[in-house]
């Protein structure tokens, strides 16, 4: 009986009762996500409403684009995402080929440092290419003595 | 005093090692503290809590200070809770007092640390005993709250919000779960999906997505340049270092610290707006303030001390309420999920061991930052030299091993890595807030089961009014806070309009 104390004086204006809401059990998994999604459309759209001059000028100038402009750089950027989406599946199709030893993990790793390494390297020196190449083999080679063997946790 | 049984060697061990990796990240500028704290939570898998917590806080800790070291020797912030730090920290080092600049940030740092570490010790069990109390109405005004501070503190309230939102809804993906009293049935997703999402993104790959990848992702954009090639680092033979030069100082230290670990406490805001704030406060408070900013010790003591002073403070929400205080406390709320430990207001009383241990853990990693740092600096000053090209692919591959061990090997947590990597970076081109969204994310489960429990037992919104004078206070506080954000807007448009006139 704790509403009615609490909304008593309310109660009294028949007020309380426009407050009221019941959630269906079976339903009640919608419920909050509706609120929360009905809650961004609002914000959107007073962002849209005190924002609009700012926002306009960056749709419509092309020179700046929104999430590319000039100065991106669109080739080591497509290149990350390249490599990542071709590291990850070839982890995963290693790790199957050896499953429960990490080495999916361990080679994948190699390549992908080496490449990773390359794409971002701007000056190619004959020192930089044998660190490079260095690093490509070490730093797997020992996340991987560490991870999988010293520590046990699982790997690709 | 049990938990002395606990301490052995490897325990300080780890708390030393966490600082070293930490000042190392925390010195290359891009890499911050909350990255070597998501990076290195594969460690922790095998470790027990108090092992685990003892290295994820000496990364913390040093990755806060380690900002400093490329800040004051080439002008570049290396975590943004040492931008004030640039002011004073690269003028003193253009003049030949690079290693003083340091060594004063060094023991302001270990100061702020230390106070803060007190505050928290004393303050946070309080806050303890009073959530204890809070009923699901005042838990989820606390996580209001919560997020309505952030995005208060946003550079734009609706935008704050917004972002605070997107990260709730996300987190509100897949099941509602039966074990929270839900019934079970999935949302926002589709129903091809549910093999992978049916509990929803799992927290760590979020995080290690959003610190890491994103990070990577953005370099990429900006095409990975080492812009330090042609810096080199200078020390000068200027004036040295000595402890005597922070006499006077004892106010200032004081204040910033205590600056910083209030701060701390506010949800999800981070280091820079401690230093900012304490660094503004010391220009109004100072008897001479007219050399700030061209190379005066004191702006170097107050951005330092604030921003170390933000771990202790920042720990206080996470362990009395389970609300971080900043992205890194974020992740470090992963780091005791995967041990089974839930934080909140119950952690502190059924965890006294781990408790008193995170305190031991957050002095020691004070005190071997301080000790590395003090003696070591001329060789951390070559970390910032490193090149991005053999570290970048190095973090992605711990990010991979991070995020497929999480949940003992599931492909679908290295995939998320993409997933909110993209998604991350897509956020910050178009210029939503990173901090909001974590918090929105982390807090979100926990605001669902809050919010339709309370109606389902009310069945009336009144009560979320009317339940307690605690509630009603809630209420006035995120009154206040976004009545603070309005008020700070208009007045910097004011500035921008006078500034244009």
């Amino acid at each position: 009986m704790s509403q009615v104390t609490n909304g008593g004086w309310l109660m009294s204006n028949g007020l309380y009762s426009l407050f009221d809401i019941s959630v269906d059990f079976d339903q009640s998994h919608l419920f909050f996500p509706r609120l929360v999604s009905w809650a961004l459309v609002i914000v959107f759209l007073l962002i849209l409403i005190t924002r609009a001059r700012p926002i306009l000028q960056a749709l419509t100038d092309r020179s700046r684009g929104v999430i590319f402009d000039r100065h991106t750089d669109r080739f080591r950027f497509a290149g990350t995402m390249v490599l990542l989406v071709s590291y990850f599946i070839a982890m995963q199709a290693l790790g199957q080929l050896w499953p429960y030893t990490g080495y999916g993990f361990l080679f994948g790793s190699m390549v992908f440092i080496l490449l990773l390494s390359l794409l971002y390297l701007h000056e190619r020196t004959r020192r930089n290419l044998s660190v490079i190449g260095l690093n490509a083999v070490i730093a797997p080679l020992m996340a991987w003595l560490i991870l999988a063997g010293l520590f046990n946790i699982t790997l690709p | 005093m049990e938990f002395v049984s606990q301490l052995d060697i490897s325990f300080f061990l780890l708390a030393s090692l966490g600082a070293a990796v930490g000042i190392f990240f925390g010195a290359i500028p891009g890499m911050t503290a909350t990255m070597a704290v998501a990076v290195c939570l594969p460690l922790t898998y095998a470790l027990d809590i108090n092992h685990g917590l003892a290295l994820l806080l000496g990364l913390y800790v040093g990755g806060i200070s380690g900002g400093m070291v490329p800040a004051v020797l080439l002008n570049i912030p290396g975590t943004p809770s040492s931008i004030t730090t640039t002011f004073d920290g690269y003028p003193m080092a253009q003049n030949g007092e690079g290693e003083r600049a340091l060594k004063i940030g060094i023991v302001s740092s270990i100061f702020g640390g230390l106070v803060s570490a007190v505050i928290l010790f004393f303050f946070a069990p309080v806050l303890a005993d009073l959530s204890i109390r809070f009923s699901y109405v005042e838990k989820f005004l606390i996580i209001f709250l919560a997020l309505t501070v952030i995005a208060a503190l946003s550079r734009n309230l609706l935008i704050g919000i917004f972002s605070g939102l997107l990260g709730v809804w996300f987190s509100l993906i897949g099941a509602y779960s039966i074990s929270d009293g839900g019934n079970g049935h999935t949302r926002l997703m589709f129903d091809f999906l549910d093999p992978w999402l049916h509990e929803g993104f799992a927290l760590l790959p979020v995080l290690i997505g959003l610190f890491g990848i994103v990070t990577i992702l953005s370099e990429a954009a900006k095409g990975v340049r080492n812009d330090l090639s042609g810096a080199s680092v200078n020390f000068g033979k200027g004036q040295r270092f000595s402890f005597s030069q922070l006499r006077g100082q004892l106010t200032n230290l004081t204040r910033s610290s205590v600056i910083g670990t209030f701060v701390g406490i506010l949800p999800g805001v981070g280091g820079s707006a401690a230093s900012v704030l304490a660094y503004t406060q010391e220009k109004n408070f100072s008897r001479d303030a007219s050399q700030l900013g061209k190379g005066a010790p004191q702006g170097v003591v107050a951005s330092e001390s604030s921003n170390n002073a933000l771990t202790g403070g920042a720990l206080i929400p996470l362990l009395s309420l389970g609300i971080p205080g900043d992205s890194t406390t974020a992740v470090l709320i992963g780091a005791f999920t995967l041990q089974g430990i839930q934080v909140g207001p119950l952690f502190i009383g059924d965890n006294t061991d781990t408790w008193h241990l995170m305190m031991v853990a957050l002095v020691t990693a004070n005190f071997i930052m301080f000790a590395v740092m003090f003696l070591a600096i001329r060789h951390i000053a070559r970390i910032v030299m490193v090149p991005k090209h053999i570290l970048y692919p190095i973090i992605v591959m711990m990010c991979v091993a991070g995020a497929y061990a999480i949940n003992y090997g599931i492909m679908f947590d290295v995939w998320t890595l993409l997933i909110i990597g993209v998604l991350g970076f897509l956020m910050t081109r178009i210029g939503l807030e990173t901090a909001p969204f974590v918090i929105g994310f982390i807090l979100g489960p926990n605001a669902e089961v809050y919010f339709v429990k309370t109606i389902e037992s009310y069945g009336n919104l009144t009560v979320f009014f009317t339940k307690s004078s605690i509630a009603v206070l809630l209420w006035i506080l995120i009154a206040l806070s976004v009545f603070f954000s309005v008020y700070l807007h208009v007045k910097n448009r004011r500035k921008q309009h006078a500034d244009a006139a």
